[in-house]
């Protein structure tokens, strides 16, 4: 069904649509509009699950842990500093190997407190050992939601969608809705193996010693290697459901016989898609690559997704202080090794809710041209604003 | 589910029964420990210290809980010493997650349990540190959202697994390796923390103080807070005897002591108001108690003036406890200190029928 | 090798894989049935805390049955023991000694009443017989204690009734008649004991003819004759020796007049005395007793060997006792006696260690009186046991009472060394003990060399402070020569105060041990463990805090070193 829907209330339908058993959650803007719906729902008797309104992000994601342990499948969303107050959480569901789904509507980490969209957030995470999914429009984040809930049980690792912050959550979108029984026969009751039981009493969240925590954490690797496919497949599987495809790992549009291509995560795809059919004329068409999954990386597909560039801008969301930007530095290692490999250009933009304007596409494609260009720079700043001492 | 039954055929082969399950059907031949008329929620084998009055605690609360019940437990000796993977002396469904989230944990599953219809009672579990200190503001939430969870705090007054630092539970005066007592200082300079007061004043059904020393009356108040649908805390005041610096066989001694003497009144309280006490039959000086542990030592040096006056610190604390919730009592009851230590042939006087 | 599982989950109770009992440093528990003191300090032997822990289970009839075990005369005992079970009950110093005589007075006249048998079953019919001279509590218990061994019993008895000192010289104020009988009769009605009356010792047995037709003899005559007694020579030309004046009073109801009346000795026999004639009708009767009276200055060993309760009713009866003192002059008018000087002592160390009595200069005073009567004890009767005898009594050689020849045995007053009716009921068992075992051909039986449980041994903290109970006493003005004195206890009574029971040394199946384990080693058995307790260690998982030892109430439970 299509509707016309904001992309928090959509998320929250597409939620309801998994029958969570236990959804606990806490204020934090951007986030705040999926819970408030996912309330409503509860509220109008559309949603049974039990809605437990938290005394903070920590709580949320230890609640929802609990719960899952104990057999139900359960949600939490939150966003910035609330990613944050989890994160010793979420590294510990990870370890334990639970799974939930989590939405992070991306936001900027304070100080200085800014409340706008960027991705530092869950970048701040991105070694817990969860799966992160980033969406780039709502559509895709309702359908990455879905398949995150069959993602996560089938591996046993927690999933993260990330969605940024206003510019997907607080927009109105046309969404196609699947309809609840598409969603009840695909995504099959929540089993959880070591499930709290006392008629099987087992107990989880030992003390392991360094005989055996190496092995705890390659076996945690193996596994997110081994969800690469899981995630592929749950995307196509979903595809044959609905006949609408998020692009599993990465996908790759554009001009495919460019020699530029421009990489990105999140809303800024969509953005960078306009732009190139403003500015194509102007700077030249660019092979766009949409990076949907973060963690685990996609390694093989990008080293496939690059072939043939001599140039590949990677954007970030975000900043990794003293070394650049987090996709960036990533995508150059993964491609260190590849002969003929693109060069580099990493820029962090939009950071704390700087509007991307449309003519970025036409800006980063420019940059190319300049040898002299930084390998990585903060792309929008104005450095007139800023103390001399401080440029 | 095959996963499950074909585990609980492992388990069956490796100890005879199955795990803990009483609607399971016994073995013919049950072992003298499986025959015992008690629930092993914490069997042997775990890796507490000589006398741990906290091990011992969580043995009782666990007799009269189980087995149907899980357990959030909070990072602290309790949860390093049952659960060495290996191998785990919990015989019922029990998670330990982190230091400061058991009530959070714990608020999950119960949600979980609601969800799913079952009426399995969730513990959450700490020591003062996770309860007073870094666990405080989850512990308020859970029991402001009102889940159906019975909150035991294993208060042994310090923060034991990481090596005897000082929380806000630790006693005035009392030393530990962060509040060491030297020559400007007499150990702990604070007051230890009245939580019992804070928490009653969330409104639970039921919060009260229980002690290892009186184990008929803990058990008492553990069936009766499992029998609440609501939020309920339960303290017990658990002697550690390596923190403490107390024989290892004086851990009962030790914890009936601090009662006799005032500095940890058993008291309960429903919605907010004292409704029951231990009454102390006869009340005896905090000296009796300061005396076997060796925290206090430094306040019987009988050269220093400073150590008279903790003393009488700690007596005047004990004093207004004593007067504050009437624990002198009027006359002789069965049920104080005195008439519930009790024992006959066959078991303790108040336990009997 | 471990395998590792996802997430690092653990199986229920798999630390029983971890055995803790390895860190056990210092000692393990083990239990230690010491004996009780009550136990330890019995004459007769008897195990209070054994028929307490039977009273507690709310079983009288097993209470007795485990009582007479050792002493099949209860109700006797129970009025006229003087009881150092009691003075050395560890409640003592709590909250008042257990009452145990009226306990024991209570179960022997319940078994009375309701007709209980005694756990004996009749000997075989050519069984060997052992002879037994005389009739008193003693022989009577060796009779006994023959027939729980096998062998059966013939007793010869000079008076016309079997009884003894029972029957003769305590006054029925607290012996009464018909508990005496109630008790003989059916003792004497068991199969296998003979009782020939009216038959003596020289005049118509003699021991070497007795030893022709049994098996065995057991000397039991008590000391039936009056030690010498003058000071400095001088003799009162009227002087009535106390046992003697006893036994007229109890034949006759009759003292020869008399006002003031000095008693000098020290036992059970002068304080009664004491009583009867002041009840008759003298107007002051002094004891003078070289012994002490009961109080924190005085050592155990020179309190005066008397039943407590009689002291304290001697007293509040008005009797004067003047302690730490003896006669040391007879004020003589003529030959009678007008006046006694006394002189105080008291019993110090002698340089070989030995206690002597030091009389000290000065301290004389003079008392009116026109009667003193001697009651220092008294002989055996030699008559008959020429060769056996010792000068004043029948001295044996080991604790089983043997003489020469070897199966001929002496028990009781006639030993020299005992004084009361549980001791020659002790004695009357241990004789026929050994008796039986030198029959069968076996070792004497093995001494009980088990230790003594103190106070110090206990934990406390586990019972109720709860008053002794006691039971009502015909008030002073009222007592008079036949009526039972002390009362009876009383079925609530009698079972709250076995309630008080410390069962000092024995398992109480308290729990606590189980209980406090923390770490589940303490394991509870459904059965009776072999060590008589409900409880077994598990050393597997044992780290020997010691918590069981120390919350353990009776002591029962020991921390001791590895082996």
């Amino acid at each position: 069904m299509r509707k016309a829907l904001e992309g928090s209330q959509a998320i929250a339908r597409a939620v309801a649509l998994c029958r969570p058993d236990v959804v606990a959650a806490y204020p934090i803007t951007p986030q705040t509009h999926i819970v408030e719906n996912l309330s409503k729902l509860v509220a109008e008797g559309d949603l049974h699950t039990e809605f437990v309104s938290v005394e903070s992000e920590f709580s949320a994601a230890s609640v929802v842990l609990g719960a899952a342990a104990a057999g139900a499948r359960a949600y939490t969303a939150t966003a910035s500093q609330g990613v944050l107050l989890m994160s010793e959480v979420l590294f510990n569901i990870a370890g334990l190997r639970v799974p939930l789904v989590m939405t992070v509507a991306n936001r900027a980490v304070g100080a200085p407190l800014s409340i706008w969209n960027d991705q530092s957030d869950s970048m701040a995470v991105r070694d817990s050992g969860w799966i992160q999914i980033h969406a780039a429009d709502n559509q895709e984040a309702v359908d990455a939601t879905i398949q995150a809930f069959r993602i996560a049980e089938t591996c046993e690792i927690p999933v993260m969608v990330c969605m940024d912050g206003f510019i997907l959550t607080h927009t109105m979108e046309v969404i196609d809705m699947p309809d609840t029984d598409m969603i009840d026969g695909w995504l099959p009751p929540y089993e959880f193996s070591r499930n709290l039981d006392p008629a099987a009493p087992t107990s989880i969240g030992t003390l392991v010693t360094p005989d055996f925590f190496a092995e705890m954490r390659h076996s945690h690797h193996a596994a997110m290697m081994r969800a690469l496919e899981v995630i592929e497949q749950t995307d196509a599987d979903y595809a044959d459901l609905t006949g609408r495809a998020s692009g599993g790992l990465l996908t790759v549009e554009g001009d495919p016989d460019a020699k530029v291509g421009i990489l990105a995560m999140g809303s800024t795809v969509g953005t960078l898609r306009t732009g190139m059919e403003h500015f194509s004329d102007e700077v030249g068409a660019a092979r766009l690559i949409k990076l949907r999954t973060f963690r685990p990386f996609p390694s093989d597909a990008l080293r496939d997704a690059v072939k043939g560039l001599d140039h590949l801008i990677v954007v970030d969301r975000a900043i990794s202080p003293g070394l650049g930007g987090v996709v960036g530095t990533e995508v150059a290692a993964v491609l260190a090794d590849v002969e003929g490999a693109p060069r580099i250009h990493n820029h962090a933009l939009g950071l704390g809710g700087r509007d991307i304007p449309e003519t970025i596409y036409r800006d980063l494609m420019q940059t190319v041209a300049n040898p002299d260009a930084p390998a990585f720079s903060v792309f929008d700043v104005d450095l007139n604003k800023l103390q001399p001492e401080d440029r | 589910m095959s996963d499950k039954s074909e585990r609980l055929a492992e388990l069956r082969a490796k100890h005879g029964r199955p795990p803990a399950a009483p609607h399971e059907p016994k073995h013919d031949a049950p072992t003298a420990r499986e025959a015992q008329p008690r629930f092993r929620g914490l069997e042997s084998g775990h890796r507490a210290c000589q006398g741990c009055g906290e091990a011992l605690a969580a043995r009782l609360v666990m007799e009269c809980a189980g087995p149907d019940v899980m357990v959030a437990n909070a990072t602290g000796c309790l949860e390093v010493f049952t659960t060495a993977w290996p191998q785990s002396a919990w015989r019922v469904p029990w998670m330990h997650s982190l230091f400061e989230n058991a009530p959070a944990i714990a608020s999950g599953m119960e949600a979980a349990m609601k969800a799913k219809g079952k009426n399995t009672k969730v513990l959450a579990f700490g020591g003062d540190g996770a309860t007073y200190d870094i666990g405080f503001q989850a512990l308020s939430g859970m029991l402001e959202r009102y889940h159906n969870i019975l909150y035991v705090c294993y208060d042994n007054e310090a923060y034991m697994n990481t090596g005897i630092q000082r929380s806000s539970s630790t006693p005035h005066s009392a030393t530990t390796t962060t509040s060491p007592a030297g020559k400007e200082r007499m150990g702990k300079r604070h007051l230890k923390k009245d939580l019992l007061s804070i928490i009653a004043a969330h409104h639970i059904p039921y919060a009260a103080a229980a002690s290892v020393a009186y184990p008929q009356d803990l058990q008492r108040k553990v069936r009766y807070a499992m029998g609440i649908e609501g939020p309920t805390f339960l303290v017990i005041h658990s002697p550690c005897p390596l923190g403490w610096k107390h024989d290892s066989a004086a851990t009962i001694e030790v914890a009936r002591r601090a009662v006799e003497c005032g500095l940890f009144p058993l008291v309960e309280l429903e919605r907010g108001a004292v409704t029951n006490v231990m009454p102390i039959r006869d009340a005896r000086p905090v000296t009796d108690y300061l005396e076997l542990q060796g925290r206090f030592a430094h306040l019987f040096n009988g050269e220093d003036p400073r150590a008279q006056e903790e003393r009488d610190h700690l007596q005047a604390l004990a004093d207004h406890n004593i007067q504050t919730f009437g624990l002198n009592g009027e006359g002789d009851d069965p049920l104080d200190t005195s008439g519930i230590a009790a024992v006959g042939r066959g078991g303790p006087v108040t336990g009997r029928g | 090798m471990a395998i590792l599982t996802r997430g690092a989950y653990a199986e229920p109770g798999t630390t029983l894989d971890f055995k803790t009992g390895n860190w056990r440093s210092t000692g393990k528990p083990v239990h230690d049935h010491v004996k009780a003191p009550c136990h330890a300090a019995c004459p007769a032997g008897e195990d209070q805390q054994a028929w307490f822990a039977h009273l507690q289970a709310g079983h009288p009839k097993l209470a007795w049955r485990e009582l007479v075990q050792a002493n099949p005369l209860p109700g006797v005992t129970g009025r006229v023991c003087p009881h150092p079970c009691e003075t050395a009950c560890n409640r003592a110093a709590m909250d008042g000694a257990l009452a145990i005589h009226n306990v024991e007075r209570w179960l022997g006249d319940k078994a009375v009443a309701k007709g209980w048998a005694y756990p004996v079953d009749a000997p075989a019919d050519d069984a060997p017989i052992v002879a037994i001279i005389g009739a008193g509590p003693g022989g009577l218990s060796a009779a006994y204690h023959c027939l729980r061994n096998g062998l059966r019993a013939d007793l010869y008895e000079a008076l016309p009734e079997a009884g003894g000192l029972l029957r003769s010289a305590i006054p029925r104020t607290r012996l009464p008649r018909e508990a005496l009988d109630g008790e003989l009769n059916r003792l004497l009605a068991l199969p296998g004991i003979t009782l020939n009356a009216r038959t003596r010792l020289g005049r118509d047995v003699t021991v070497e003819g007795l030893l022709s037709t049994h098996a065995a003899v057991i000397l039991a005559p008590g000391c039936q004759s009056a030690k010498a007694w003058d000071v400095d020579g001088a003799v009162p030309a009227d002087l009535h020796e106390g046992l003697h004046l006893l036994k007229e009073f109890m034949d006759h109801g009759q003292f020869p007049k008399a006002d003031k009346v000095v008693v000098h000795g020290g036992g059970n026999t002068a304080i009664d005395l004491c009583r009867l004639m002041k009840r008759a009708g003298a107007s002051e009767v002094t004891l003078v007793t070289a012994s002490g009276l009961p109080g924190p200055d005085t050592a155990p060993d020179d309190i005066i060997n008397v039943v407590p309760r009689e002291l304290d009713e001697a007293l509040e009866e008005g009797i004067e006792i003047i302690d730490h003192a003896t006669v040391s002059r007879l004020v003589m008018k003529g030959s009678k006696v007008t006046g006694v000087e006394v002189v105080s002592l008291k019993k110090e160390p002698g340089k070989d260690g030995r206690k002597r009595r030091v009389a000290f200069e000065g301290t004389e005073r003079l008392l009116s009186v026109d009667m003193v009567v001697p009651c220092i004890g008294e002989a055996v009767d030699p008559e008959g046991l020429q060769g056996l005898i010792d000068g004043t009594y029948v001295w044996a050689k080991d604790a089983w009472g043997r003489l020469e020849p070897e199966n001929v045995h002496v028990l009781g007053d006639a030993r020299g060394d005992r004084g009361t009716v549980a001791e020659a009921i002790g004695d009357g068992r241990l004789a026929a003990q050994a008796i039986a075992a030198k029959l069968a051909g076996a070792p004497d039986p093995e001494a009980d060399t088990r230790l003594e449980m103190g106070a110090s041994g206990l934990n406390l903290s586990y019972y109720m402070p709860t008053p002794r109970h006691a039971p009502a006493k015909v008030p002073v003005a009222e007592r008079r020569f036949d009526t039972e004195i002390e009362g009876d206890l009383g079925r609530a009574a009698a079972l709250a105060e076995a309630n008080r029971c410390l069962s000092c040394g024995n398992c109480l199946a308290c729990d606590n041990c189980w209980t406090f384990c923390p770490d589940n080693a303490v394991i509870k058995t459904v059965e009776l463990a072999q060590d008589g307790s409900h409880y077994l260690f598990d050393l597997d998982y044992c780290k020997g805090c010691g918590l069981c030892a120390h919350e353990c109430p009776t002591g029962y439970i020991q921390m001791v070193p590895e082996d």
